[in-house]
C-alpha cells in the first residue's frame, strides 16, 4: 500500500512542502520586527547567541551585559502575537498619521429580560383583566376558592345573543383545561336525548355568564369524569334541574342575567348547603 | 367521519332508520356536518305500533324502502369539530337527513339536535325543520 500511496495522493508532498514553506515564513516574519532594534539600539553590545532573547532587553536600555531572562525565552513566539505592541516601543517605526477619531457611543436599549422578565405570563395578565375585568369567572374557577366550580358539577353556560349559537348550554362539567386565559370546561348534556359534549372557553367573549346550577354531592374522585360518557354512568338530561334553578332564581329575585355564579355568594352559600 | 360502509342514523320521518354511507360527494376525505352523501337505506322506521302489528308491513307514509339509494346531509357526528371561537362540539351519534338530488329534504319533520354547522353550508331549510341546533 504504502507504494500505491504517491498514486493515490500525488499532491501530498507538496502539503507538506507548503506548510514547511508557511511557517518558515512565519517564523522569518516574527524576526523582522526584532532584527531591526537589534542594528540599530544596541549596536556596540556584542551580538547576543540568540536574537529571540535580546528582544526585551534591548526596548529596555542600551545596557552593556543583556542578561539572558529565562522568563523570556519563549518571547519569540510572544513576539509574533505582540507584534504591534513591539513596534511601537521601537524608533523607526511609523505611527498612524492621523488621530483616532472619538467615538460616539450609543447607549443600550435596556434589557427586555429585566424590564419584562415574562412576556407571555404579561400578555395573559393583560387579557384576562381584559376578559375578566370583575374577575368573578376566575373566582369561580379558581382552585383556592372553596365555592368554586369543579368537575362534576353541572354548570350552565349563557351565552351572548349575537353570537351565533344557541342560548345557553347546560350539562355535567367533566373536564376543566387550567390553560390561563385559554381555560375551558367540558360540559356534557343531553338534548332531545341525543348526548352532546361541548368545549367552553371560560373567557370567550361569546360567555355572557356561567352559573352553577347544582353542585356534586360528593367530590368527584376524578379530575376527569369521561366515563360518565359510558352509558351506566351517564348522567342523562339536565333539562330538568336547569328550569328548576332558573325558577327558583328569578322567584329569590336574584335575576342571573349578567352574573357569574360565584358573584353573588350568598346564593351560592344557600346552594351549597342543600 | 362518515365514509363508505359507515351506518348512520336518520332522523328524518322519510321512513328510513339505519343508513349506509356509500360515498361521501365532492370529497376524498370523510363527510362532516354539512356534507352531502350518498347512502343506502338499510333499515326502515315502523311508525306507530299500528303498523308494527301489521306482520311485519310498512307504513304508506314511509317515502323510502330499504335498499333504495338516496342523497343525505350529516347533521351529527361523534367526531368533534371546532369552531372559529375555539369551542368544539361533540355528539354521541351520527346522523343524516335524506335530501333529493335538488337539496330538499324528503322528510317533513326531524326528531333531534343538529350542528349549527349546517348554516354556514347553506342548508337552511334543514335547520328550520329541525327542533333544535348546537
Amino acid at each position: 500500500m504504502a507504494t500505491l500511496r504517491p498514486t493515490h495522493r500525488p499532491l501530498a508532498c507538496w502539503k507538506s512542502a507548503l506548510r514547511q514553506a508557511r511557517i518558515q515564513k512565519h517564523q522569518q516574519r516574527a524576526l523582522w520586527g526584532l532584527s531591526t532594534p537589534e542594528t540599530s539600539a544596541a549596536p556596540d553590545v556584542p551580538p547576543p547567541p540568540p536574537p529571540v532573547e535580546e528582544a526585551r532587553p534591548s526596548s529596555e536600555s542600551p545596557a552593556s551585559v543583556p542578561p539572558p531572562l529565562p522568563i523570556y525565552i519563549p518571547s519569540a513566539k510572544v513576539a509574533q502575537f505582540h507584534l504591534p505592541g513591539c513596534r511601537t516601543t521601537l524608533p523607526g517605526v511609523v505611527k498612524p498619521a492621523h488621530e483616532m477619531k472619538r467615538m460616539r457611543f450609543v447607549v443600550a436599549p435596556p434589557n427586555p429580560k429585566k424590564t419584562c422578565p415574562d412576556p407571555v405570563k404579561a400578555v395573559e395578565d393583560a387579557q384576562l383583566q381584559l376578559l375578566d375585568p370583575t374577575g368573578a369567572r376566575r373566582r369561580l374557577f379558581d382552585k383556592s376558592n372553596i365555592e368554586a366550580a369543579k368537575v362534576g358539577d353541572i354548570l350552565l353556560v349563557r351565552f351572548r345573543p349575537g353570537s351565533g349559537q344557541s342560548d345557553q348550554f347546560a350539562g355535567v362539567c367533566i373536564n376543566i383545561r387550567r390553560r390561563g386565559v385559554d381555560s375551558a370546561i367540558l360540559l356534557r348534556g343531553q338534548l332531545t336525548r341525543v348526548g352532546v359534549e361541548m368545549w367552553v372557553k371560560l373567557f370567550s367573549p361569546n360567555v355572557e355568564g356561567i352559573e352553577v346550577v347544582q353542585r356534586k354531592e360528593k367530590r368527584a374522585r376524578r379530575a376527569r369524569l369521561y366515563y360518565m360518557r359510558q352509558p351506566k354512568h351517564d348522567a342523562g338530561s339536565v333539562e330538568n334541574l336547569v328550569r328548576q334553578y332558573q325558577r327558583r332564581s328569578q322567584a329569590l329575585g336574584t335575576g342571573a342575567k349578567g352574573r357569574d355564579g360565584n358573584s353573588h355568594r350568598k346564593k351560592n352559600n344557600k346552594k351549597g348547603r342543600k | 367521519m362518515i365514509q363508505l360502509k359507515t351506518l348512520v342514523n336518520c332522523i328524518d320521518n322519510s321512513g328510513a332508520a339505519i343508513v349506509e354511507c356509500v360515498k361521501v360527494m365532492r370529497m376524498k376525505r370523510h363527510a362532516r356536518i354539512g356534507d352531502r352523501i350518498i347512502v343506502v337505506v338499510q333499515k326502515q322506521r315502523n311508525f306507530g305500533p299500528e303498523s308494527a302489528g301489521g306482520g311485519g308491513a310498512v307504513s304508506i307514509s314511509n317515502k323510502v324502502r330499504r335498499g333504495d339509494i338516496r342523497h343525505a346531509v350529516v347533521v351529527r357526528t361523534v367526531k368533534k369539530y371546532q369552531r372559529a371561537d375555539g369551542s368544539v362540539v361533540k355528539f354521541d351519534d351520527n346522523a343524516c337527513v335524506l335530501v333529493n338530488k335538488g337539496g330538499d329534504p324528503i322528510g317533513t319533520r326531524f326528531n333531534g339536535v343538529v350542528g349549527s354547522e349546517l348554516r354556514d353550508k347553506k342548508w337552511s331549510k334543514i335547520l328550520s325543520l329541525a327542533p333544535m341546533h348546537v
